[in-house]
């Protein structure tokens, strides 16, 4: 691999601009794979994909494939998806349920925590002498879970789950309360899209308030409201007042946290009405009180991200997985989150308005997926080799590190940059 | 020989009335016709393509379309928006549909179609795609002239894949 130096890397990054080899470049492509996923804590799954032992969720961080498995002893293992022997990837279906797993090339067997149970005709190795683990499938440095949110981290450096979580880990906590059982569920099923694209582009899209009015005005109707996302609601958010003013995106507001981690200010709430909108708020009240169930209702953030490549809303609540394939490559996976204990109708509801907005077929995320195609090919042109990211607006710090700064500022974009800087910087060991 | 062949003629002429309702159908959204389409559902229609082969009910998964009437048009106004930037230019498509089998439900004025179908695609800068699959389709009859929709599912084979936009129903 080419290793750019440090002081070449950085070069690529202004305190307001960045170089467009950073959406451009396949070498820093692989950089960012082996540095930054290679890394940071990253999203793996949700321990209810996995509720039983022997159930299992392959996955990708980075590029490279892991599994998450329950194992017999009942805890969850983040696993490489790697035979010892060969190399060859061992589970080969998305998700299900194993004795225990089979490499198809020569028949060796892993337990489903992936220690290495059986090795076929294990006479003829007369002078190599096996062991369970270091020849199992081997596991992830480290992994670690908050809410049953599994993240895996491939280095054992860094900071543990909790402090890398920071802020993020109480909206993870706003998550689990919005549920009347205070637990959630992934199930319903996976949305999956891909664009032409680095992954980037997708990341600074989701603290991005400033394009809405523009890219997505298809979709708004008269008065600049986009559609009406939930039944019950009434009307949807406000995209623009008139053409060119955005001030309802600014008052939303982002933050800026350690570690690149961005969200918006939670959307202004819509009154709604539906009888099952009516008996979500009852369970609350029984369980939590008048007073703090308001205080659960209101939506405190929205598009969280998780830096590098993991977001969530907690409005019609999905995780949003942002999987790069290649510097110009790029998959998103949505996972609908369910609030345990909701009325069944208020899910079914999810589901069908995350068809709309975050599909293949989606009335929002098709525009934003066309600008990343765009961008990925206008970045190509060497009279301007810098991207824009100088958007600013008043800003006020907190104890905690937090910035928050106005909704179509570019503060957060430019958080994003500061982590990636610090992950791609760092002295390698090479 | 007498033998009376009078409803195996008219479960005859039936199908060949739905084949050429399918024909037509299909044929309105090659020609972008989308609000006439739309207007062949029942108020209470929909049209469904599931994001899993085996998805039983549209509101148990997510799914590539679940689209009630309303959800129809509102999807077919935003496509004849000036800024509809994901379909400037707009796609073309081709609609093949075949190897149609009817299910007659007695007397009821209903009608099961199970079908095949291919839908070619291509947008002016990006690569041709192919999707096909299978159609099944509730008709009920039109006040007079033909049939309604009151349900049409798509399945297409690579349904549950990583896909690229998608703007137009298969």
């Amino acid at each position: 691999m080419t290793v750019y130096s440090s002081e070449h890397i950085a070069s690529l990054v202004r305190s307001d601009q960045v170089h467009r080899d950073v959406y451009e470049d396949p070498r820093l492509f692989d950089l960012e794979m082996d540095r930054i996923f290679g890394r940071s804590w990253v999203y793996v799954g949700h321990e209810s994909q996995v509720p039983e032992p022997g159930d299992f969720f392959c996955t990708r961080i980075g590029l490279q494939p892991v599994v998450m498995t329950r194992h017999s002893d009942g805890n969850v293992y983040v696993v490489y998806n790697r035979c010892a022997h060969r190399g060859v990837k061992v589970v080969n279906e998305e998700c299900g349920n194993a004795g225990r797993f089979m490499c198809m090339y020569h028949g060796w067997t892993y337990d489903t925590n992936g220690d290495l149970d059986f090795v076929t005709q294990e006479e003829g190795y007369p002078d190599y002498k096996f062991d369970r683990v270091k020849d199992g499938m081997g596991r992830v440095a480290r992994w670690d879970s908050h809410h049953g949110f599994v993240f895996a981290n491939l280095s054992p450096e860094g900071p543990d789950l909790r402090a890398w979580l920071g802020e993020n880990g109480d909206f993870l906590d706003d998550v689990a309360i919005s549920a009347p059982d205070g637990e959630i569920e992934v199930t319903g099923g996976v949305h999956r899209y891909l664009y032409h694209g680095n992954w980037k582009m997708q990341v600074e899209n989701l603290i991005d308030m400033y394009h809405p009015a523009y890219s997505h005005e298809s979709s708004s109707a008269k008065g600049g409201q986009q559609f009406t996302r939930r039944e019950g609601d009434k009307g949807g958010i406000q995209f623009f007042e008139k053409r060119g003013k955005v001030k309802s995106m600014d008052n939303l507001g982002t933050h800026s946290l350690p570690h690149g981690h961005t969200w918006q200010g939670g959307l202004p709430p819509v009154e709604n009405t539906s009888a099952d909108h009516q008996a979500y708020v009852a369970l609350l009240e029984e369980k939590h009180g008048p007073e703090k169930t308001r205080d659960i209702l209101v939506k405190k953030r929205h598009n969280v991200i998780f830096y590098p490549n993991m977001a969530m809303q907690e409005l019609n609540p999905h995780i949003r997985l942002i999987r790069p394939l290649a510097v110009d490559r790029t998959e998103i996976f949505i996972y609908p989150v369910k609030l345990k204990g909701a009325p069944e109708k208020m899910f079914r509801d999810q589901l069908v308005n995350l068809n709309r907005t975050h599909s293949p077929t989606s009335l929002v995320q098709t525009d934003d997926v066309e600008a990343f195609a765009r961008a990925q090919e206008g970045m190509m042109t060497s009279g301007n080799e810098w991207i824009l990211l100088a958007r600013k607006g008043p800003s006020e710090e907190f104890d905690t590190g937090r910035v928050r700064t106005t909704g179509t500022s570019e503060e957060g974009m430019r958080n994003h940059y500061r982590a990636w800087l610090n992950y791609m910087c760092a002295d390698d060991g090479e | 020989m007498t033998i009376d062949r009078q409803s195996e003629i008219d479960d005859l002429l039936f199908a060949r009335d739905v084949e050429q309702f399918l024909i037509r159908e299909v044929g309105l959204l090659d020609d972008r016709r989308f609000e006439d389409w739309t207007n062949l559902f029942t108020d209470d229609g929909y049209y469904w393509a599931p994001a899993q082969p085996d998805q039983v009910d549209p509101e148990s998964g997510v799914s590539l379309f679940f689209d009630d009437v309303p959800m129809l048009r509102t999807r077919f106004a935003r496509l004849r928006h000036p800024r509809v930037h994901s379909q400037i230019p707009p796609s073309r498509t081709s609609h093949m549909i075949s190897n149609i089998f009817v299910t007659r439900d007695g007397g009821s004025g209903l009608c099961r179609v199970d079908a095949r179908f291919e839908m070619l695609e291509f947008r002016p800068g990006h690569r041709q795609r192919s999707f096909g699959g299978k159609y099944s389709y509730e008709l009920v009859s039109g006040s007079g002239d033909g049939f309604r929709i009151a349900a049409k599912k798509a399945v297409i084979i690579n349904c549950d894949d990583v896909h690229l936009p998608i703007a137009l129903p298969f």
